[in-house]
């Protein structure tokens, strides 16, 4: 396996909030990941580690098989657009694409130009005056421009409207076509995103809790539909993650595969299967761990409906 | 593309070009590090001036000077907020090191400083060659700094806006990285230091002495001792930024 | 288009592999590329590349160094085949389940198929 990022145990505690537990993970060279997870899960704090923006309490990072911290090499290969981004006070959107460009060695001036005009971005205003749409497009803009070896986008839509984010989709899919690179991708969209990414991570309460491609991701959890007792023999032995029921129908999302056998066997019983969408896997995932556990709740025996 | 295949392996070339990069970047801040800094120079000359004027049309015929010069000096605090305040998150953004971001971010004062201080010194130079406007009134031209030549001039001008760029630069660090209740405890601090500087003078009745020593040290002595306390403030600005979250 | 519930570089294969059998991609010709099945799908690349190579191994498609991916002569045959084997696991199987669901017997189930074709072949 080729990792252009690895992190062994790293811990992030501010005041007296824990924003990283423990976190290990590798990030593989030349792949679209979904950095997913809720608000204040850590994702921007660990995405401010790696790129040295900000210093862990404890632990490891390495990118490109270095610590990053003050190393202008390796920094000069990444590139982190913030949802918050600031900055200077009398800067145009022509500034910051000029400024950029002094400082991503892969800097594309053609796509840049095109991006713009694509998602009409006044140049000549002050950032200050700009749309929050506008003011996410250019950090779009700089993120996709700089071709940077490893790219962070940190919820980088913020009021872009539904055709605005789907141009950056799509620029960001050609243009990773024609120039792989390593792409993490923080979004709470993920049913849009889903077809993106190629790996998941999901971190929940400062804790990974899923690193899998977007495909095994997929396959994890299945939904069943029908009566209720039947449901629930059906079920007996399996991690169950939520429940819902209406009169004497239940619907149970459950982890794990069936094989074909075993979905004839359901289907024989009247039940039907249906997928879960990542964004409901997820919901459901991140929905089950209360504040301050650390550990899955044994849905299994008890069901998540409290 | 050629720029992608050259962009992998940064040579040291291109590391030293990313501090120099970044002098562009705070004058993107053209209104920060240029015209701000240039119209309270004009405007604390201007009204020098005019008051000169006045006083000379009044009859005040002695040597005239002011405190109006301090003013573009002074600004030089605020440029070093505004350095620091608006530029160091964009910096960030931009994959610098906060090495880069400094080193580079001091040249840019320094450039700012230098263009002061030239127009300081040449400003004096008028004064001196015209007793001060024919009205004996003067800006620039302050006899004691200017006692050994205008480079020693010039140098003392640059040095006090470095001390205030540095200055006002890590106060907006300490105020960023540890919010107000700490600048504030620092200010004091510093405030405490000095009137127990001062008590300590005054109980040993040293001020004669201290005196003498001002007096013989001179303005370019004084300004020597100035680049010493710039570099240790500047040292621990750095120390400061170094640690410090975007 | 997309669907969920299958793997979605089967279901790019797929697609790929309902254009041959209906002819819109000939055998000899040339098939979308990975990034062309990337783009038009709005799916990341190595899925679309995965879902390709599904059929390089299933020989569906070759690779032509240098120039691309073409289909397989005989590939369309090979579909058919494989197709017809699945059929009645794919479709006659769910109908048989809903049927008796309904209280609907196999042979009701045949009459309304062949009800069905009626107007198709008169």
């Amino acid at each position: 396996m080729d990792s252009v990022i690895e992190v062994r145990h790293l811990t992030k505690r501010y005041k007296d909030v824990l924003a990283l537990d423990d976190v290990t993970f590798d990030i593989q060279r030349d792949a679209i990941y979904g950095f997913l997870g809720r608000n204040g899960a850590g994702k921007t704090t660990a995405m401010s580690i790696l790129t040295a923006q900000n210093l862990p309490t404890s632990g490891q990072v390495r990118v490109f098989g270095e610590d990053p911290y003050e190393n202008a090499v390796v920094l000069s290969r990444m590139c982190f657009v913030r949802e918050s981004q600031k900055y200077p006070d009398d800067a145009t959107p022509r500034h910051a694409l000029a400024s950029a460009r002094l400082f991503f060695p892969r800097w594309d001036q053609d796509l840049a130009d095109d991006l713009v005009e694509e998602f009409q971005l006044p140049l000549k205003r002050t950032i200050k005056k700009l749309s929050r749409g506008q003011l996410s497009a250019v950090g779009v803009i700089i993120g996709l421009a700089s071709r940077a070896e490893i790219t962070f986008f940190d919820e980088p839509y913020l009021g872009l409207d539904a055709v605005a984010r789907q141009t950056f989709y799509d620029r960001l899919l050609t243009d990773y076509a024609e120039h792989p690179r390593t792409v993490l991708l923080s979004s709470h969209l993920i049913d849009e995103v889903a077809n993106l990414i190629e790996r998941v991570l999901v971190i929940d309460g400062g804790r990974i809790i899923m690193d899998e491609s977007t495909e095994d991701a997929r396959a994890q959890a299945t939904n069943v539909v029908g009566d209720a007792a039947t449901v629930e023999t059906a079920l007996r032995g399996r991690e169950v993650i939520h429940r819902e029921s209406l009169g004497r129908v239940s619907s149970v999302t459950f982890l794990g595969r069936l094989d074909d056998a075993e979905r004839a066997a359901f289907a024989a019983v009247g039940l039907d299967l249906a997928p879960v969408s990542l964004q409901q896997l997820i919901v459901r995932l991140t929905q089950q761990r209360t504040p301050g556990r650390d550990t899955l709740a044994p849905a299994s025996q008890e069901g998540t409906l409290r | 593309m050629t720029t992608l295949e050259s962009g992998s392996i940064m040579r040291p070339a291109a590391a030293r070009n990313r501090t120099r990069n970044v002098v562009r970047l705070q004058f993107v801040n053209t209104q920060t590090f240029l015209w701000v800094p240039a119209l309270v120079l004009a405007g604390a000359w201007v009204l020098t001036i005019l008051i000169y004027w006045m006083l000379e049309g009044a009859g005040v015929s002695g040597v005239k000077t002011g405190g109006g010069s301090q003013a573009p000096l002074w600004y030089f605090l605020v440029v070093g907020i505004q350095a620091m305040t608006l530029t160091f998150p964009f910096s960030q953004a931009l994959s610098l090191t906060r090495r880069e971001f400094y080193l580079g971010s001091l040249a840019a004062a320094a450039v700012s400083g230098l263009g002061m201080s030239l127009l300081f010194t040449f400003l004096g130079l008028i004064e001196q060659s015209t007793g001060g406007y024919g009205m004996n009134g003067y800006f620039a031209y302050l006899e004691w700094v200017w006692e050994r030549g205008p480079l020693a001039a010039g140098l003392t001008y640059f040095v006090l806006t470095m001390l205030f760029f540095i200055l006002g630069f890590w106060s907006a660090t300490i105020y960023k990285r540890y919010g107000t209740a700490v600048l504030t405890i620092v200010l004091i601090g510093i405030g405490l230091a000095l009137v127990g500087l001062v008590a300590l003078v005054t109980w040993r009745q040293a001020w004669p002495e201290v005196g003498q020593w001002i007096l013989e040290t001179g303005s370019l002595g004084l300004t020597l001792w100035a680049i010493l306390v710039s570099a240790l403030l500047a040292i621990g600005s750095y120390l400061t930024l170094r640690r410090m979250p975007a | 288009m997309i669907e969920e519930g299958k793997p979605l570089f089967v279901q790019i294969a797929e697609q790929v592999e309902d254009s041959i059998v209906d002819g819109s991609l000939a055998e000899e010709a040339q098939a979308p590329s990975t990034n062309e099945l990337a783009a038009f799908h709005r799916i990341n690349p190595a899925t679309a590349a995965k879902g390709v190579n599904m059929l390089v191994d299933k020989g569906v498609l070759y690779k032509r160094r240098g120039i691309g991916m073409f289909v397989a002569a005989g590939a369309r045959d090979m579909l058919l085949t494989e197709r017809r084997r699945e059929f009645a696991l794919r479709y006659v199987q769910p109908l048989l389940v809903e049927a008796r669901r309904i209280g609907l017997g196999p042979d009701d189930v045949a009459d309304l198929i062949r009800a069905g074709a009626e107007p198709a072949t008169p």
